[in-house]
């Protein structure tokens, strides 16, 4: 229900931007939105898992860095770049389940103990690069974040090459392959059943004989290796690692997912949802760039949709 | 004899300075029905929530078929055969009432995959046999009755393969009709060698559907009768001063 009101929203948003500028509505700029909203989408989908069991994450910004960190270091190191992101993609991993393992097992709330992780691991990322960017990491770094599948490019009349589709970039096949795995494990196995169960009543599922804090600790390492990703993708399209990047990514992440219908008491969220979140945050942005709209407005029209979301959502339960 | 279904022996709890259980001891037989009575805040729910592994007892230990045994999580319990319908229901709000009854042990396909078709198919003949009229099976339980939400605990109880049945107020949020319900399934899970720990603050109930007694004051088991043995008002005076009335006896012996 919240969800397809969420789509209404998203269509009516493409369609006023259409109206209002032709170009929107290209095929180029769908793959450019599609392209910008990756990002925030792959750290939605761990978002939403944290999200669901009653918790939050607000440290996936930083981890984004810091993953990004030790790819570039790895790879200056010496490393294949494959390698040096899947390490980033496990320190990603790795900052999650340090978080997990302070809520659970040091009994720190999510708040807490997220906000600790975000300042370390920005800390880390900072002094680890002396606060100065990695770049020349090489051309197949750039792959991951720049490349893109079934790219067409003719011959034109001119001899100059024509570009006649760009291609479905590599960071939008990640996104959607993340996605629907997110939502088969959330939806198909008992992990995601468990996932549920322990943000709407965590007393009753562990009375179930559901183990609480091994299914806490699995959300937070999953939203960490997920921001892991959303790293890769972002440090590659820079060809640059960049220390500083990825500052309040958090909150677009949470936005999203509240944005699509994800309640920050626990026990309500899914992955479709929060990827519509995503997409109207994504489309608000493009669309206000394109009629000329500054930064500052952007995020003020983003802050007020947020709050109508959750208001809206919040009217239709209470009937 | 048989050695008893379950036997708790020396039962302590401390909550810091408090003694919450103190030194209880209590059996249950096969297709036994024991009242567990007491005031509120006597250790009677606590000696529960030991029993379903809720809760780590501070000292004592515990007997299935004369084996003693370790249960230290509701996990625990469940894999011999404890099962508990609690008083707050324990339910997830926002699942359904298939997920909820298969909660923690859910089937699965071949795959790993969850199996909801068949948890549905299950979950409609386990709370139809409870109550037939129950719909809205797909609705999440924060929906559903209270009367609904009660079905739906007892059927996860006796779904699986349930020797000793911890049933604590089931009655408390049911109307007159469910309650009878209630009594006719106590009498037969007590036929089929069930047996039952009853927490009941019901007094007609406990009468009607109890074999034995068993009265808890200030954390200390006070008394443990044969309910034929005793009247409503020794069992009041039980559990109000802790002790018999001056000059009683056994009052099978006395008639």
């Amino acid at each position: 229900m919240h969800r397809l009101s969420a789509l209404a929203t998203l269509v009516l948003l493409i369609a006023l931007f259409s109206f209002g500028n032709p170009a929107f509505l290209s095929v180029n700029n769908g793959l450019t939105i599609l392209l910008q909203t990756s990002v925030i989408g792959l750290l939605a989908i761990g978002m939403t898992l944290v999200i669901i069991t009653g918790g939050i994450d607000l440290s996936v910004g930083s981890v984004l860095a810091l993953a990004g960190v030790v790819a570039g270091l790895a790879i200056k190191a010496g490393a294949p770049v494959p390698l040096g992101m899947a390490l980033g993609v496990a320190a990603g991993a790795a900052c999650g389940a340090v978080n997990g393992f302070v809520i659970t097992k040091m009994r720190i709330t999510p708040f807490v103990a997220t906000l600790g992780m975000m300042m370390v691991a920005r800390g880390l990322a900072l002094q680890l690069t002396g606060a100065a960017p990695i770049s020349r990491l090489g051309n197949t770094f750039g792959t991951l974040g720049n490349g893109s599948l079934f790219r067409i490019v003719e011959e034109g009349a001119n001899g100059f090459p024509r570009v006649v589709f760009p291609g479905i970039p590599y960071p939008v096949i990640l996104l959607a392959v993340l996605a629907l795995g997110g939502a088969y494990l959330l939806n198909r196995r008992s992990i995601g059943r468990h996932i549920y169960a322990v943000g709407s009543n965590e007393e009753a599922a562990r009375l179930s004989g559901v183990r609480v804090d091994a299914t806490k600790i699995w959300a937070y390492t999953a939203s960490g290796a997920l921001a892991g990703v959303a790293g890769m993708v972002l440090m590659s399209r820079l060809v640059t690692v960049q220390p500083n990047e990825g500052v309040m990514y958090e909150l677009d992440a949470i936005a999203a997912s509240v944005i699509g219908g994800a309640s920050l008491m626990g026990g309500v969220g899914s992955i479709s949802g929060s990827m519509i979140g995503a997409f109207i945050i994504g489309v608000l942005r493009n669309g206000l760039n394109m009629a000329g709209t500054s930064a500052f407005i952007q995020q003020i029209v983003i802050g007020v949709v947020v709050i109508a979301a959750v208001f809206i959502d919040q009217m239709r339960n209470r009937q | 004899m048989s050695p008893p279904l379950v036997a708790m022996h020396g039962i302590e709890k401390h909550f810091g300075g408090v003694e919450a259980v103190r030194d209880v001891s209590v059996a249950l037989n096969p297709g036994e029905v024991v009242g567990v009575l007491g005031h509120n805040g006597a250790g009677k729910s606590c000696l529960m929530r030991i029993l379903s592994g809720a809760m780590a007892a501070s000292g004592g230990h515990i007997e299935v078929d004369g084996k003693p045994v370790r249960i230290d999580s509701p996990q625990d319990a469940r894999a011999h055969g404890i099962e508990t319908i609690y008083q707050t229901l324990a339910l997830a709000n926002h699942l359904d009432a298939p997920a909820n009854l298969f909660l923690g042990r859910e089937l699965k396909t071949r795959w790993g995959n969850l199996d909801d078709r068949r948890m549905l198919s299950e979950a409609r003949k386990a709370l139809h046999r409870l109550n037939p009229n129950f719909k809205n099976l797909g609705d999440p339980v924060a929906r559903l009755s209270g009367g609904q939400r009660q079905v739906i605990a007892i059927a996860r109880a006796i779904y699986f393969d349930v020797k000793i049945l911890i049933m604590d107020e089931p009655t408390a949020a049911l109307g007159p009709s469910e309650t009878a319900m209630v009594a006719d399934l106590i009498k037969t899970l007590k036929a089929e060698g069930i047996g039952i720990f009853l927490v009941s603050h019901d007094m007609h109930d406990v009468f009607d559907l109890c074999d034995r007694v068993m009265v808890m004051n200030k954390g200390a088991n006070v008394g443990d009768h044969d309910i034929r043995d005793v009247t409503k008002d020794d069992v009041l005076s039980l559990i109000v001063k802790g002790t018999l009335p001056e000059g009683w006896a056994p009052r099978r012996a006395v008639a």
